[in-house]
């Protein structure tokens, strides 16, 4: 346990637009370890309220700091948010299952975002960088507040495509209304991460165009561990735990009621 | 210092342990130092035939607690003897196993396969669990109890832990039942039956409806309920609900229990269950303590 739960130190909190902060923890051990689509768990608060941890994805993992990316929903966020320097968070991780890197012979990446689902995808077009493959990104948000500068994206070499509820930035509508924009190849892999109904629909697409791809899930979590199975959502193998069996699944896995 | 203590004939390091259904993470974290220094692991309660689980959501927090309906999804007996014990054992600290089942039947079936099985320091039987499509538990019966506990005690080689539920008018009289049926040891408390609701979807937060209510909100009645039983009964107590520190395991055995376990709070901090025990080692060394004994059961009435 001593390598999985640590205390590290906050080195700055940043709100990035009206909607997200930006929170990096110096992390040394913990940003060579982790690997895209893993989270860590966080303790927000001393003391018993909240009681459990949350959970965040590793938004990038770089020169001994780990970002994570989020948006403050409710009380564990909002303790995040009004972290400041020199604060110290105690943290578990890195834990789950990551991505599966696209084998050589993949011409074409497609991430899939909704929302603050974007967030492991910086991480993985960082580590992608090398990557022969076309690399496109497919992002869904509510308004112009809910998506963010692409700059970095496009600084890793990813093409992308953003749609918006209200048609503030890019296309108005959804993520799956993008699907078109891209020219599929047989090797093409999917990496969706984002609600449950886009999930689905990114599912439904791979399915129609037999496509592999994955996809990362969320569901309320206590020990992060694979230990309390509170975290179990329904998959063609039974009940699967979205943070030790997870947070990644192969898209013809999932089940969506 | 004296910290071991005994459940019959088995010995037990130190009288710091798990609350079934809360340990079993990934096996990875078996060699952790934290993990090595239990006293005894518990792991999650096994039925003979594997189960499923409850429909999510299956956990949600509440106030300095949580509520859980996992609905006890388990491999099935066979399949956990072939595959999870042996990890367990190799962990090199005595294993208590947690059945549950819906017969005396299964209950005497499943301990002759443990018996089959070897190595085991107890048997805990899980009485208590709240979360099955049933309308009383067997622990809400002082006669289903007394008829489950012996029926196990017939066919058991390892001692028997009788686990209640908290959800009784009167804990004493089952933990007695317990005890004339032949159990080694009380394990107490399973969690308290509960619920919580979506108000802006007007639907429960748990699948199952309701579940059970565990973690730092439940503890001062567990304590409570420990106090009361460990006079009234001469066999050991595991005490259990909402430890989280020291001082609340040190509540525990002051009110009488013999052994305490960490359940929810593992999820919050795995290696509660070392710090606590350092705690209580340091306490007793403070209070010029050398045997445990001078501690279990030391409130002043
Ligand atoms: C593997 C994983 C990775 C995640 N990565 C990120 C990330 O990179 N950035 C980010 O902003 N969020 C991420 N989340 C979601 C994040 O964990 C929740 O938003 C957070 O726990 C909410 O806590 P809170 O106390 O602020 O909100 P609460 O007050 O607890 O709840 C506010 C709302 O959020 C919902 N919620 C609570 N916990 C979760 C959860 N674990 N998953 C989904 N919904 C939840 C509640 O149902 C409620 O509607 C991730 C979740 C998982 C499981
Ligand atoms: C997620 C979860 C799963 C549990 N599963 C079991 C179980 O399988 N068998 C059992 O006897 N008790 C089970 N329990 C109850 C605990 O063992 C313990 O009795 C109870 O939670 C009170 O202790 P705590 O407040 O420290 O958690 C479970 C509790 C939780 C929170
Ligand atoms: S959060 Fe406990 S098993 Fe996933």
């Amino acid at each position: 346990m001593k390598d999985i739960q640590q205390t590290y130190m906050v080195s700055s909190v940043a709100q990035v637009n009206a909607t997200y902060f930006c929170l990096t923890l110096d992390a040394p051990a913990l940003a060579k370890q982790v690997k895209p689509g893993q989270f860590i768990h966080i303790k927000v608060s001393d003391g018993f309220e909240p009681l459990f941890r949350r959970p965040f994805s590793v938004y990038r993992a770089q020169k001994g700091r780990v970002e994570i990316f989020f948006e403050p929903v409710g009380r564990g966020s909002k303790f995040l948010a009004e972290k400041k320097k020199g604060d110290t968070l105690d943290v578990l991780g890195p834990l789950g299952k990551p991505f599966t890197l696209p084998g050589k012979n993949v011409k074409q990446v497609v991430f899939i975002a909704g929302g603050i689902g974007v967030a492991p995808f910086m991480m993985f077009s960082d580590r992608l960088k090398g990557h022969k493959a076309e690399k496109i990104l497919l992002y869904g948000g509510r308004t112009k507040a809910h998506t963010f500068a692409m700059n970095e994206f496009k600084k890793n070499g990813v093409k992308t495509f953003v749609a918006t509820d209200d048609g503030s930035v890019g296309i108005q509508g959804r993520v799956s209304e993008l699907f078109p924009k891209i020219d599929i190849a047989s090797t093409t892999m999917m990496y969706a991460c984002g609600p449950k109904p886009m999930m689905k629909a990114v599912a439904e697409f791979a399915k129609e165009k037999g496509l592999r791809g994955e996809a990362s899930m969320e569901e309320i979590m206590a020990c992060g561990l694979g230990a309390c199975l509170g975290c179990s959502i329904p998959t063609t193998k039974g009940y699967r735990t979205v943070c030790h069996d997870g947070p990644v699944f192969n898209l013809e896995e999932l089940i969506f009621s | 210092m004296n910290i071991s203590v005994k459940i019959a004939h088995s010995v037990f390091p130190n009288p710091v342990t798990v609350a079934s259904g809360t340990f079993g993470h990934s096996e990875e974290l078996y060699a952790a130092k934290e993990v090595k220094c239990l006293g005894a692991v518990m792991p999650k309660t096994v039925t003979l035939h594997a189960q499923e689980g409850n429909p999510p959501r299956r956990i949600c927090e509440t106030p300095s607690g949580m509520i859980n309906a996992i609905g006890i999804e388990n491999p099935g007996i066979d399949r956990f003897i072939a595959d999870k014990l042996p990890k367990l054992k190799k962990i090199g600290v005595p294993v208590m196993v947690s059945i549950s089942a819906h017969s005396e039947d299964d209950f005497a079936l499943m301990a002759e396969k443990l018996n089959a099985a070897g190595g085991l320091a107890a048997i805990e039987l899980n009485l208590s669990c709240p979360n099955l499509q049933k309308k009383i538990l067997v622990a809400q019966s002082a006669e289903a109890t007394a008829a489950v506990v012996k029926r196990v005690k017939a066919v058991s080689q390892y001692p028997v832990i009788a686990k209640l539920t908290p959800n009784v008018t009167d804990i004493v009289e089952i933990a007695i039942a317990a005890e004339s049926a032949g159990a080694d040891a009380i394990s107490m408390v399973n969690t308290f039956a509960a619920m919580a609701i979506d108000v802006h979807k007007r639907r429960s937060r748990i699948g199952n409806f309701t579940g059970g209510l565990s973690g730092p909100a439940i503890r001062p009645i567990a304590v409570r309920m420990v106090c009361q039983t460990a006079p009234r009964i001469k066999i050991p107590i595991i005490g259990m609900g909402g430890i989280a520190t020291t001082n609340d395991a040190l509540e525990f055995l002051i009110a009488g229990a013999t052994m305490v376990a960490v359940g929810t709070y593992n999820f919050v901090n795995p290696k509660a269950p070392f710090e606590i025990l350092q705690g209580i080692k340091a306490y007793m060394k403070t209070h010029k303590m050398t045997d445990i004994r001078e501690l279990i059961g030391s409130i002043q009435r």
